[in-house]
């Protein structure tokens, strides 16, 4: 009896905790009680009352009517969801509700997919009683913003938006101002979308019933085709995307409640920059450099070039002066076929990813400690922890729904540490802001560790029976000298200490980070020193804890996971020991090298020491975001063969002899990887623009032109190969993948994997390794000379080199790259905020515009690469991280004046 | 004589004064609290007194004291609510205008009572000057060793904070000014949880009205048992009725609970009568959101007993025949009055100060002030009666908060027992905006059982 609860006096168990609202909908159906202010992803709100119903303690006894959606079910109680009574009641808010709404539905963008609508129907009103009076039918329409639009005479005063920008963004720019009749929402101070510090995410667009608050793409009418899901082509955090098509295109994008990840949340990117996929500039054609001009071609022109050149190269050098870099951007079934095109058909292991240039040192670092490269828990852990530590990443403009769900973690006042040189919105609402000097995270994290020991916080019981390694690893730690290391950070090591005491005695503790802790010459050490923390405070292997890489591109953990790594093949088998080459050969039906390839860096290198011939780079704009672009600009000048698969017309691909037409994330069907290890379904809305085929295709093609025989490009037989060859993709098939997707490791019977290492490591035990700190060569080297730091970030409403956001109305957002400066670097330079700064490296020099703000300390300065008008990676160095060579990014020793040709300018035109 | 608990010294020259107040026997409550009693020992006496919320609903503040959480560790907060802004209502005022270091005696004593280490009292807005005569008290009462740290040697530390509210009504509803107190906009807050469990800052919570926590002095100082002697049943103690309308002596008046509502009126004690020998049309007994009662049920009720100024009492018939002690604002219309109109003023008030937040209340009250002005000016329908009695039906307990029931009783009441005088409205639409309509004919209570 003590779950049971009747309704209509039938009894129904109803679940520990449920509303009335939950109950009746269980047991009833979806729409048996109407709903205004209700909204799944949001927390019940109690305010329209539409949801009202009758609750007795006896049979047929007395009533109170009750809210649904916030009471909690009593055992033992009545409910009559549908009473004459609550009928009534619904009918008379509705209608009063309707005196204060224009009832224009014809014409109205939600006609049809209206909730109040819907209520009204349902409701069955059919007379509004109230004599004209006073209403606010001639508010004004918001339509300031690239893509959020507003009509507030529509709205009906839910909360729903207000709710969603809190409880879901947690930017707070929406809220309610005024009272009574007089209630209306505002943004900011009262603004336009433009001006208040909107971020675009568009879920309060999402959340509102009627147009109130909509975009531009009109995203909440019916007026379209299909609507298919799909996953983002932007950062890690792998969105699930509902993309409405209209005659072949792209209409508008939702992101669906029921998705695992981001639940019915999604950002500016995903939500609203889709524009670049039919963009003028997309490249519609292959193109041979003919007499120095890249001129259209045939696709079998283009093909039987390119096998040519391909033959000619191995046959007069050898199958290693050939290289190829795929693309994270690409999805599972690309990345296989390309490393496998590589190994199998030119015989070379000289095939990488991006992932070298962000995640290769996490990959790494946690290969060498827990035995798997990738996030060892899930985001949904987040509702489990009682502590995040995030190190070296920007979030919420990086990852910005899991960014959301860690600011929402930060804003209820749960443990947050963050360690970042920067200022970041999330170190804003942090417990502990550690604000190192770049380049220092191993000294910090060394400090930390050496606090958690002195502390006596050690989890032993974690360290005795799941790791080895320990009492070498801690005489190392506490021989640390602790003063050295914190003028080395800056830090004042007090702050370090409470925070190493905070992240030690949470119970259960995430970390996360970033490319703060790869990009660096340390980059390996430090990521290993986050899993010593984690292993040192048993923060590894159930919910609520682990080591979770941010993954920057949507399908970087793929790429890896599929082989484009030159030491590593398809599952990350070592493709250097002889029962992993003969499974390969024996899989591949061909003959394979069995010595490492070149990774990103040494490819550059060995172009201009003459010993690479041809690349092939699918989906990559080396020449605007690999560091040292004069380097690697002369380095691709000189291949004999550089074939770019692209979009657009990048930096690189100005660059290249062959291009080839790829095709969007809209236009293809297979899989991304996201940063938790989930392997998602991408399904095509469009087909490929005219002249352009999926990715895929090309590399089969190219394939079959080179004798190999590879069936055509579909995920669902390529995911079968796949599955045959990596290990932790066993029991995947294209037509179980479901909404959700599944987390590697999947086993046979094609059971997904949430978290990682809960018995055993990979390796069997944990192993700690320790590190001691290093300076970078680029201080050591240019330190005296270049007395700044610069490091580079993102920003929300870029991706990376921009070529794809740049050509959507993101950039009317956000314009240009800028240069971060506190206020005392800029004052010595007499440098003001908007003027434009050289800023000189070893390697070049960049004039970029400042921006004075508090988010940099002294000597520390920082931008991002955007925008080719910049180029800032003219001044990026080459030096990289001494484990996996990843670049270091976000060290670089500058020096700063004001422009030049600016303070030159600037007095001219004050003359005329 | 009627003994007074709260305003005895009242009228004693320089009682706003830290030296005047302690010479007058100030103080000496925390003194025995702290000195002599436990807190739960101050807990018990409250309940023994009997004392109920003396803000309006008339909750037993011992009861409500016994249901704050205590988790360990996490600090507890006794937030006074000096919001007082119901119309009619301005015992609060008057109380900390004249002597506020009562109140603040009675916080430390509460705030002993309840372990809280910081208190809070918010204050109406447009109190301004109030708050500038507790602020100067509370300063007294540190530099005293009344508050602060390790109080009087005791070891007990309270910090007491004043914070002035913005204008709005709604912020006196208890999870309203716990909003506004965080920093918030006023919007009430969903129960549960209640303040109790999760209230200030999501802490434990306990909100009382000046008058309840100003009561706990007496109820110290005296015992528990000496305040229940006083009084009927279950209303016992004193209380402060703000009286006003067309009575010869408007004002505050401590009142022995149990004392009826005709020598209430009409002894020179206290209202001393209907002003120009009027006869009395109507009286709202609690502050404007009760009901309003029509001539023949204020001093006696349905049943015929005589009415007394106890909770029981005013209640008594339910709100088919009754009404409400509520915050003790004692209004008294006479024969010259105009229902019609002054229920539109109230409504007036309720749609100004609705939150917004849910549908019935923030269009309900908004269509209650626009119908009720109709038919004051003449414009109005017969349908609009019953429209107006929809409305209020459809606001009354569909809120999250009591401000929609606020807003709903005073319309039904007066739909209830004044129909006629809205009839006439309609009826005769010219005579209305030039005389009134007097009183009304005696009804008996089964036809009207709405």
């Amino acid at each position: 009896m003590s779950n049971i609860a009747y309704i209509n006096n039938r009894p129904h168990e109803f679940l520990p905790g449920e509303t009335i609202l939950k109950f009746v909908k269980r047991i009833q159906g979806e729409r048996t009680i109407p709903t205004l202010c209700d909204v799944p992803n949001l927390e019940p709100f109690g305010s329209c009352r539409v949801c009202s119903v009758d609750v007795a303690l006896v049979q047929n006894g007395p009533v109170k009517t009750q809210a649904s959606c916030h009471t909690p079910v009593t055992a033992g109680t009545y409910i009559y969801p549908s009473s004459d009574r609550v009928k009534k009641l619904r009918k008379n808010i509705i209608e009063l509700v309707l005196t204060d709404h224009p009832l224009d539905c014809l014409t109205c963008e939600v006609n049809n997919n209206c909730e109040l609508q819907t209520v009204a129907a349902e409701v069955g009103i059919r007379d509004v009683r109230y004599p004209e009076g006073k209403n606010h039918l001639d508010r004004k329409k918001d339509l300031s913003h690239p893509y959020m639009t507003s009509d507030f005479s529509k709205c009906i005063n839910c909360f729903r938006c207000v709710r969603a920008c809190d409880e879901v963004q947690g930017q707070m720019v929406l809220s309610m101002a005024g009272r009574g009749f007089d209630s209306h929402i505002i943004k900011g101070l009262n603004t336009s979308f433009k001006e208040s510090d909107c971020v675009s995410c568009g879920a309060c667009a999402q959340a509102c019933p009627t147009s109130a608050i909509s975009d531009v793409f009109e995203s909440k009418s019916v007026a379209y085709d299909e609507k298919v899901r799909t996953v983002c082509t932007y950062c890690g955090v792998g969105c699930n995307l509902e993309v409405a098509k209209k005659n072949g295109e792209v209409k508008s994008i939702q992101a669906p409640l029921d998705a695992a990840v981001n639940g019915g949340h999604t950002c500016l990117k995903g939500r609203f920059a889709f524009g670049f996929y039919n963009h003028q500039d997309r490249i519609t054609s292959p193109m041979i450099r003919k007499n120095g001009e890249l001129t259209p071609v045939s696709w079998d022109e283009a093909y039987s070039f390119i096998a040519d050149e391909f033959n000619r190269i191995k046959s007069n050098y050898s199958p290693d002066y050939i290289a190829a870099v795929s693309s994270a951007r690409c999805t599972n079934e690309e990345n296989y076929l390309m490393q496998k095109f590589m190994r199998a058909v030119i015989g070379t292991n000289n095939v990488d990813s991006c992932a070298r240039v962000c995640h290769s040192p996490t990959a790494l670092g946690m290969q060498r400690t827990f035995g798997t490269g990738a996030a060892t828990n899930s985001i949904v852990d987040l509702k489990f922890t009682n502590c995040i530590m995030v190190i070296g990443a920007n979030p919420t403009a990086g990852h910005p729904v899991t960014g959301a769900k860690l600011k929402q973690h930060a804003m209820k006042g749960k443990m947050t540490i963050v360690i970042d040189p920067r200022k970041t919105e999330l170190a804003k609402y942090a417990h502990y802001h550690l604000q190192l000097r770049p380049g220092t995270n191993v000294a910090l994290l060394n400090m930390m560790l050496y606090y958690i020991i002195q502390e006596g916080l050690e989890h032993k019981e974690f360290i005795e029976s799941r790791t080895e390694g320990y009492e070498q690893f801690k005489e190392g730690v506490l021989r640390q000298n602790i003063d050295e290391l914190e003028s080395i950070t800056g830090v004042d090591r007090e702050l370090i200490r409470k925070a190493a005491i905070a992240y030690a005695s949470s119970g259960n503790a995430m970390s996360f980070h970033g490319l703060g802790v790869t990009e660096h010459s340390q980059g390996t050490y430090t990521v290993m020193l986050i899993a010593d923390l984690a292993m040192i405070t048993g923060n590894i292997g159930r919910r609520g804890v682990g080591v979770n890489p941010l993954r920057g591109q949507n399908n970087v953990q793929g790429a890896a996971d599929m082989g484009c790594q030159p030491h590593q093949g398809a599952g990350y088998l070592d493709v250097t020991n002889s029962d992993n080459h003969a499974k390969y050969e024996a899989y591949y039906g061909a003959k394979l090298p069995l010595h490492i390839g070149y990774k990103i860096p040494q490819m550059y290198d060995a172009s201009l020491n003459d010993k690479l011939k041809a690349m092939w780079v699918i989906g990559e704009d080396m020449a605007q975001t690999d560091p040292n672009t004069q380097h690697v600009v002369s380095a691709l000048k000189k291949l004999d063969l550089f074939i770019v698969q692209e979009l657009f017309m990048t930096e690189t691909a100005k660059l290249a002899t062959v291009v080839l037409p790829g095709a969007s994330f809209l236009e293809k069907d297979g899989t991304f990887t996201n940063g938790e290890r989930r392997i998602q379904k991408v399904q095509k809305v469009v087909e490929p623009l005219p002249g352009t085929k999926p990715d895929g295709q090309i590399i089969v093609d190219i394939m079959n032109q080179m004798g190999y025989k590879q069936p055509d490009y579909n995920p669902s037989t390529m995911l079968q190969e796949i599955s045959g060859i990596v290990p932790f993709f066993e029991g995947v098939k294209w037509e179980e993948l479901g909404k959700n997707g599944k987390q590697w490791p999947v086993n046979k019977s094609g059971e997904g994997t949430e978290i990682l290492h809960t018995e055993s490591f990979k390796i069997g035990k944990g192993k700690f390794i320790g590190n001691n700190f290093r300076e970078s060569e680029e201080i050591l080297q240019n330190g005296k000379e270049f007395p700044y730091i610069i490091t580079t970030n993102r920003e929300l409403e870029h991706y990376n080199c921009g070529a794809m956001t740049r050509r959507t109305k993101n950039a009317e957002i956000l314009k240009e790259d800028v240069l971060l400066i506190c206020k005392e670097d800029a004052d010595k330079h007499f440098i003001q905020d908007g003027d434009l700064v050289c800023v000189e490296s070893a390697r070049g020099k960049v004039d970029i515009k400042a921006k004075i703000t508090d988010e940099v300390k002294p000597g520390v300065l920082s931008s991002t690469f955007h925008f080719p008008e910049i180029m800032l990676n003219n001044i990026t160095s080459s030096v990289s991280d001494s484990e996996a060579m990843c670049p270091e990014y976000k060290v670089v020793a500058v020096n700063i004046r004001k422009s030049k040709g600016q303070y030159k300018h600037q007095p001219q035109t004050q003359l005329s | 004589m009627a003994r007074k608990l709260l305003l005895e010294h009242a009228q004693v020259e320089g009682i706003h004064t830290y030296d005047v107040y302690r010479k007058n026997g100030g103080y000496k409550a925390v003194e025995k609290a702290l000195k002599s009693m436990s807190p739960e020992d101050v807990v018990e006496e409250v309940k023994k007194s009997g004392l109920r919320g003396r803000g309006g609903a008339g909750f037993p503040t011992g009861m409500k004291w016994s249901f704050i959480a205590k988790p360990e560790g996490v600090p507890r907060h006794l937030l006074c609510n000096a919001d007082e802004s119901e119309p009619g209502t301005f015992k609060d005022r008057y109380l900390m205008e004249k002597i506020p270091h009562l109140l603040i005696e009675g916080m430390i004593v509460s705030s002993y009572a309840l372990g809280c280490n910081s208190s809070y009292i918010y204050i109406r807005g447009e109190y301004m000057y109030v708050l500038q005569i507790l602020e100067r008290a509370i300063a007294e009462a540190y530099a005293n060793g009344w508050l602060g740290k390790n109080i009087q040697g005791s070891g007990y530390d309270l910090d007491l904070h004043v914070s002035p509210g913005a204008g709005a009504y709604i912020c006196g509803e208890e999870t309203a000014l716990i909003e506004s107190l965080e920093g918030k906009r006023g919007n009430p807050r969903m129960k549960p949880p209640f303040p109790a469990v999760q209230g200030l800052w999501a802490r434990p919570t306990v909100v009382n009205n000046v008058e309840t926590i100003a009561a706990v002095v007496p109820i110290v100082n005296e015992g528990g048992d000496s305040y229940a002697a006083i009084g009927v049943g279950k209303s016992t103690g004193t209380k402060l009725i703000s009286a006003s309308g067309n009575i010869n002596k408007p004002g505050v008046y401590e009142i022995e609970l149990g004392v009826s509502v005709e020598e209430f009126i009409y002894s020179d004690q206290y209202c001393g009568g209907m002003k120009n020998g009027k006869r009395i049309k109507a009286c709202v007994p609690g502050g404007s959101s009760v009901p309003i009662l029509p001539h023949y049920l204020i001093t006696k009720t349905a049943a015929g007993e005589s009415r007394l100024m106890t909770y029981e009492s005013l209640a008594d018939g339910g709100f088919a025949s009754g009404s409400m002690l509520g915050s003790g604002g004692f209004i008294v219309y006479d024969e010259d009055q105009c229902i019609v109109r002054n229920t539109w003023n109230f409504s007036r008030f309720y749609h100004h100060e609705s939150c917004g937040q849910c549908s019935p209340c923030r269009e309900g009250t908004g269509w209650m002030e626009k119908v009720l002005h109709r038919l004051e000016y003449g414009h109005g329908k017969m349908e609009d009666i019953d429209l107006l009695w929809d409305i209020q039906r459809q606001i009354e307990g569909n809120t999250i908060c009591p401000l929609g029931d606020a807003a709903a009783w005073p319309v039904a009441a007066a739909i209830r027992h004044f129909r006629e005088e809205f009839e006439w409205h309609v009826n005769e639409p010219k005579r209305c905006l030039e005389t009134n309509y007097g009183l009304v004919k005696e009804k008996t209570f089964e036809s009207v059982n709405a």
